[in-house]
């Protein structure tokens, strides 16, 4: 999906040939611009450095000298201690749990609606696609109240399903799977149905087999964005033990902003599983991305 | 079971299933969509409703009754509610110092990356990650780097400036909250501007350099123009994403000092779940909704007019 590089490289074999003064005022150029990005990521990582040194510095390194850019000797006391007290680990908990239910639902909920959006036709089925769209214009802010008020309704308030329930279908990506279904070939359908294949087996065994990166990459996203999530479980949940690990990370500001080597050595667990995922699946994040920006 | 094949000879023959048999075509459409659809309708359509429907009222979950009120809750919000208006100017404030200096820094990021002929990729996930680092921890992370012997007032103080207190300054509480919240989704944008680059062909800059363009006029008469649907989409999802701006004032000011950092989205979230006026804190909403509305037709028709910049 790296088709930036791919670009600017075969853009760079296809432009004339630059003047010997370009070429001179490139040289400097790209020295200039390395120290612009260079500089910039500094900016950018040293909030994450400044979490991870100030997580290993231990709570008398911490107290000690708290500005210091490499610890004096790494302790682990804070990590261990954030630990120990157990409640990181239920938060973590809840967290996986939440994210990976949305995460099944969301994929098999949305690649069905997009399998029938984009392949059967069914009297109505651009109205209710435009209607389906219609709804990636609502705002969070308007939807907050009323989506919190129906769950409790329905008796679901302070619920794990009550948490979950509400991100079990997206419009986008609902939209975002049809656009790729759309590019899967018919014949290769046309063929199993000659067969007798049902509508079913071609999505499970033809369809969603051929849309793997699409799911991958809307997976991904679907993770990451319910593991950051605050607003929706801070609003709909009151027992700690349900909190997930963002909502769970905010008590800290309240509990020990005496204690910021805690918060720091918090803060490292919460993100250290989104930072390896991301690496994990890069290419799919970047790729669909780019896609969003430019197609959407 | 629907269609059946057979050799009869020489050619297959595809017998047609029974007219009985026709409805299931488009019925599988329905069964298919029937979870998504129900899910939206719930908590999207009937949502909606509810929202419309409780601004009307004042509803406060406890009380048994709940009186009609008509327009009164958006009537008590736009001229009896200072704090109404407060957290207005404070959002707008914030939408207007953060979308603009997200899209030119995250354009001039990639404009400068897309020229480095190494490392682009590292460079590209270095500006990433805090796009993808949950924004509590983020919010918590500055608040140290904020806090009167925080890291920022360290450094100043190695030069010799004795640092303020970032967030519990009336007048640099917002800015704070802004500065982070530009640091944090810069590179997202960057690489969203990143793969519009890669889309403009190159026949562009070889016509403008036949004709003696510098540098700038490059950018200025050929990138800026070529991407400009970028640009809008850009500037259109961030300044719905900055209206609603809430976790970052949770977190790192609970609105204060005083009401310096209230937020429409915080006085909303305080108004529903603190004080329990849902009635009155969906008509909030409901202006935030149109706020948002207003601007995104503002910005689509500046787009229109030929001149973004």
């Amino acid at each position: 999906m790296d088709q930036a590089s791919t670009l600017s490289s075969t853009s760079r074999l296809s432009r004339t040939e630059p003047t010997r003064r370009e070429k001179a005022r490139g040289a400097g150029g790209q020295v200039l611009l390395y120290l612009i990005l260079i500089t910039l990521a500094v900016v950018m990582m040293f909030p994450y450095y400044w979490m991870l040194v100030n997580s290993l510095k231990g709570p008398r390194g911490f107290t000690a000298n708290p500005y210091s850019l490499v610890p004096d000797t790494v302790s682990f006391d804070s990590l261990t201690y954030v630990w120990s007290t157990g409640r990181i680990g239920i938060y973590l908990k809840n967290s996986f749990i939440y994210a990976a239910v949305v995460l099944v639902a969301q994929t098999t909920i949305n690649s069905l609606a997009a399998y029938a959006f984009s392949r059967i036709t069914f009297p109505g089925r651009d109205t209710l696609f435009i209607v389906v769209l219609a709804t990636m214009m609502l705002p969070y802010s308007v939807l907050l109240i009323p989506t919190y008020l129906i769950i409790w309704r329905f008796g679901l308030a302070n619920t794990v399903p009550g948490v979950v329930l509400p991100g079990f279908a997206s419009a986008y990506g609902i939209f975002m799977l049809r656009q790729f279904f759309l590019n899967i070939p018919m014949e290769l359908e046309d063929a199993a149905r000659i067969d007798g294949c049902n509508r079913l087996r071609i999505y499970a065994q033809i369809i969603l087999p051929m849309a793997q990166p699409a799911l991958i990459t809307l997976g991904m996203f679907i993770f990451m964005s319910e593991w950051s999530s605050f607003t929706w479980p801070l609003v709909v949940l009151s027992d700690w033990k349900k909190y997930p690990i963002t909502v769970g990370l905010s008590l800290f500001r309240d509990e020990q902003s005496l204690y910021w080597d805690r918060t720091f050595a918090a803060s490292l667990i919460a993100t250290l599983p989104l930072v390896l995922l991301f690496f994990a699946g890069q290419r799919y994040i970047v790729g669909g991305i780019s896609l969003t920006g430019l197609k959407g | 079971m629907a269609t059946e094949t057979y050799s009869a000879g020489r050619t297959e023959v595809r017998v047609r299933p029974p007219l009985w048999k026709q409805p299931r075509k488009w019925i599988a459409g329905y069964i298919f969509t029937a979870p998504a659809i129900t899910f939206i309708v719930i908590f999207s359509i009937i949502s909606i409703i509810v929202s419309l429907y409780i601004s009307f009222f004042q509803y406060d979950v406890i009380s048994e009754h709940s009186p009609y009120v008509g327009l009164g809750n958006y009537r008590e919000a736009l001229f009896e509610d200072d704090l109404f208006w407060r957290a207005l100017k404070n959002t707008f404030l914030y939408v207007l110092g953060v979308v603009p200096a997200i899209t030119v820094f995250g354009f001039l990021l990639a404009l400068i990356g897309y020229k480095a002929r190494h490392g682009r990729s590292f460079f590209r996930t270095v500006y990433f990650l805090p796009s993808i680092t949950p924004m509590v921890v983020i919010a918590l992370i500055w608040m140290w780097l904020y806090s009167p012997k925080g890291m920022l007032n360290e450094m100043l103080a190695s030069v010799g400036i004795r640092g303020p207190n970032w967030l519990f300054d009336r007048h640099l509480a917002l800015p704070s909250v802004m500065v982070m919240s530009v640091w944090q989704a810069v590179g997202y944008y960057t690489v969203i501007y990143l793969a519009g680059l890669a889309d403009i062909p190159p026949d562009f800059y070889d016509a403008a350099r036949v004709d003696g363009a510098s540098w700038w006029q490059e950018v200025r008469y050929v990138t800026v123009p070529l991407l400009r649907n970028v640009t809008l989409f850009v500037t259109v999802t961030l300044a719905i994403g900055a209206f609603q701006v809430f976790t970052q004032v949770y977190i790192m000011t609970r609105g204060g000092p005083g009401t310096a950092t209230a937020t429409l989205q915080f006085i909303i979230f305080r108004n529903a779940f603190q004080y329990f006026r849902m009635g009155y804190a969906a008509a909030i909403s409901w202006l935030l909704f149109i706020a948002i509305f207003v601007l995104a037709m503002i910005q689509l028709r500046l787009n229109r007019s030929e001149r973004i910049f």
